[in-house]
C-alpha cells in the first residue's frame, strides 16, 4: 500500500504534517513520518563517489531535477502557495513616506541652496573621517573623487577601461565623476543616507552644500560653469547637471519607449555587443585568429576525500588531564578576558613587573581595590556574584601566577 | 583638469594647510607593471609671500594622488599661498589659493 524509501530527504512541513495526520489513521506508528518519501523532492545524487557529480552541477555539488530536463543547485521547492497570504495593500500615507526618492527629472528634489565652501566645512565634520581629504577615499569607504574624466575617441571615460590584465594594474575608476550617470543619486543618499553614523540629520541646505562640494571636488561643470569656492548649489543649477559618464550606460532604460529600445539593442547582439555567432563544431579556432584557443580541462579531479569528512557529531573532548584549582578556575571565567593580556590596560597575569608593581601596595589594599573596582575595572570585576572570600583567592591567585620564578 | 586641491585655514597666525595632487605616481618599476607611462612628481614646493614654507622631494614611493598636510607661521586670511609641482618629465605645475 505504502512504499517508503528511506534514502529519500524530505521537504514541506505541511506535506509531512498532512501525510503524518493521514498515517495515524490507518498505521499505528507514526515513528516512519520522518522518513516518508516526499514527493516534492526530486534528489539525484546516482554517480561514482561524492565527488563525481552530474554534468552542469557545481564542484562536488548535488543536482535538483525540475521538469523538462532541467536541473539547479538548489533545492527548488515546489509546494502550492494557495492560502498563503501574507501583507496587505499599503495605504496611500505609507506609500507616500516610502516614495521618497530624487529622480533625474527632479522629481523630489527639495528647495535649497549650499555654497561649495560650506560643504567643504560641513565634508570635512561629517565625511572626511571616512571618505577621505578632497573626497580620495580610503579605510574601506568608498572614494568620491579621483579618475580623471579624459574620454578616447568613442566617449568612454579611460579610467572607467582599465582592466586588471596584469598583477598590480588599476582596476576601473568608478567614482562620482566617472562613473555615475546622474547627480541626482548623490544627493538622494546623502539625504536618506548620510552621516553613516546619523543618517538624515542634514538640512536641506547642508545636503546642496555637501553635494556641491562633491561635485566641485570632481570639476564638474554645471552649464559650463566650473565650480569654484563661491559656487552655490540650488535646485534651478542642480537640474541643469550633466554628469560626465551619462551616456555611458547602455542600452537606454528610460523613457517610455524604453522596453522596445532594449529589445532592440539585444536584438542585435553582433552590433551592440560584438558577441559574434557561437561556434558548436570544430572550434578549436573559433575567431579565425590562426590560433588555437586553449581548452582549459580539470587536471586533477576530486574523487574522494582522504581521510573523509568526519560525521561524528560531538564536542571535542574536555581535556581533563591538567587539574586546576578553584581560585584558577574562578579567575578563568570572572577576570581573565581583561588579565589575559594588557590589551585592556589591566596588567597581565604573568607579567612579573607589572604584578611587583601592585604587589607592593600590599595584599590588603589590592584586596580592596579588587572589591571595590579601581580605575578601568568594575567592582568584583564586574561580577558582584562573587564573595569577598573568593575575591581574596583570586587576587592571590594572580600575585603567585605572575612572580618570578626560579 | 586641475592638478591640485588645495585647502588653506588660518587660525591665529598659524595657517593650516593641505593639499592634494593629481599624479599616478608610478616610477619605472610600477610603469612596467601596469603598463602606463612613468609619470611622478620629484619636487613640490609651497611658496607665502614668496617665502618657502614647504618643500618636499618624492618619487615613486609615494601613492597615487599623493596628499600633504602641514602648518606654518605668520599667514593671514587673504594673502595666498602657491604650490609648484615639477614631475619626472620636467613638467611644471602651479595653483594657487586664497588662505581662510
Amino acid at each position: 500500500m505504502f512504499k517508503f524509501d528511506h534514502k529519500s530527504m524530505l521537504v514541506g512541513a505541511s506535506v509531512v504534517a498532512g501525510t503524518a495526520l493521514f498515517l495515524t489513521g490507518c498505521l499505528p506508528s507514526s515513528s516512519s513520518a520522518s522518513e516518508i518519501k516526499s514527493a516534492s523532492a526530486k534528489v539525484s545524487t546516482t554517480g561514482v563517489g561524492p565527488y563525481d557529480p552530474k554534468m552542469g552541477a557545481l564542484d562536488g555539488g548535488v543536482t535538483y531535477s525540475r521538469e523538462n530536463g532541467q536541473y539547479t543547485a538548489y533545492r527548488y521547492n515546489e509546494q502550492s502557495t494557495k492560502g498563503v497570504d501574507h501583507g496587505r495593500v499599503p495605504t496611500a500615507n505609507e506609500l507616500k513616506a516610502w516614495d521618497m526618492d530624487i529622480m533625474p527629472d527632479g522629481t523630489g528634489l527639495p528647495e535649497g541652496e549650499g555654497s561649495v565652501e560650506d560643504g567643504d566645512e560641513l565634508y570635512e565634520e561629517q565625511c572626511a573621517a571616512c571618505h577621505g581629504e578632497f573626497g580620495a577615499g580610503g579605510h574601506g569607504y568608498p572614494a568620491l573623487s579621483g579618475g580623471n574624466q579624459e574620454k578616447d575617441e568613442n566617449g568612454v571615460i579611460k579610467t572607467l577601461k582599465n582592466q586588471r590584465l596584469e598583477p598590480g594594474m588599476d582596476a576601473p575608476k568608478r567614482t562620482v565623476g566617472t562613473y555615475w550617470p546622474q547627480a541626482s543619486t548623490l544627493i538622494w543618499y546623502i539625504r536618506d543616507a548620510m552621516p553613516y553614523a546619523h543618517p538624515k540629520s542634514l538640512t536641506n541646505n547642508e545636503i546642496y552644500a555637501i553635494t556641491a562640494y562633491i561635485l566641485a571636488a570632481n570639476e564638474i561643470e554645471i552649464d559650463g560653469v566650473e565650480m569654484d569656492d563661491e559656487y552655490v548649489l540650488n535646485r534651478e543649477k542642480f537640474l541643469k547637471i550633466k554628469m560626465p559618464n551619462a551616456d555611458g550606460f547602455y542600452p537606454n532604460i528610460d523613457g517610455p519607449t524604453a522596453i522596445e529600445d532594449i529589445r532592440a539593442f539585444f536584438a542585435d547582439r553582433a552590433k551592440n555587443i560584438g558577441s559574434g555567432t557561437r561556434c558548436m563544431t570544430d572550434c578549436k579556432d573559433p575567431g579565425m585568429t590562426g590560433k588555437e584557443a586553449t581548452v582549459m580541462k580539470i587536471g586533477y579531479e576530486i574523487k574522494d576525500v582522504v581521510p573523509a569528512y568526519s560525521m561524528v557529531r560531538d564536542l571535542p573532548p574536555e581535556l581533563e588531564d591538567k587539574v586546576i584549582s578553584k581560585a584558577e578556575k574562578l579567575y578563568n571565567e570572572n577576570c581573565k578576558l581583561c588579565h589575559a593580556s594588557d590589551n585592556m590596560g589591566a596588567p597581565a597575569v604573568g607579567d612579573v613587573d607589572a604584578w611587583y608593581e601592585v604587589a607592593k601596595q600590599g595584599n590588603e589594599k589590592v584586596i580592596i581595590n579588587a572589591i571595590e573596582g579601581m580605575g578601568g575595572m568594575p567592582p568584583k570585576g564586574g561580577n558582584e556574584d562573587l564573595t569577598n572570600t573568593e575575591i581574596k583567592k583570586i587576587v592571590e591567585f594572580m600575585i603567585d601566577s605572575s612572580k618570578k620564578k626560579h | 583638469m586641475a592638478k591640485m586641491k588645495i585647502k588653506a585655514k588660518a587660525k591665529g597666525d598659524i595657517v593650516k594647510v593641505k593639499a592634494m595632487f593629481t599624479s599616478l605616481m608610478a616610477d619605472t618599476e610600477e610603469a612596467e607593471k601596469k603598463k602606463i607611462k612613468v609619470e611622478y612628481i620629484t619636487q613640490i614646493v609651497a611658496k607665502h609671500n614668496g617665502n618657502v614654507v614647504f618643500e618636499v622631494s618624492t618619487s615613486g614611493f609615494m601613492a597615487e594622488n599623493p596628499l600633504f598636510k602641514f602648518q606654518f607661521k605668520g599667514g593671514k586670511k587673504g594673502e595666498k599661498i602657491e604650490f609648484t609641482t615639477t614631475d619626472n618629465n620636467g613638467k611644471i605645475e602651479t595653483g594657487k589659493k586664497k588662505i581662510k
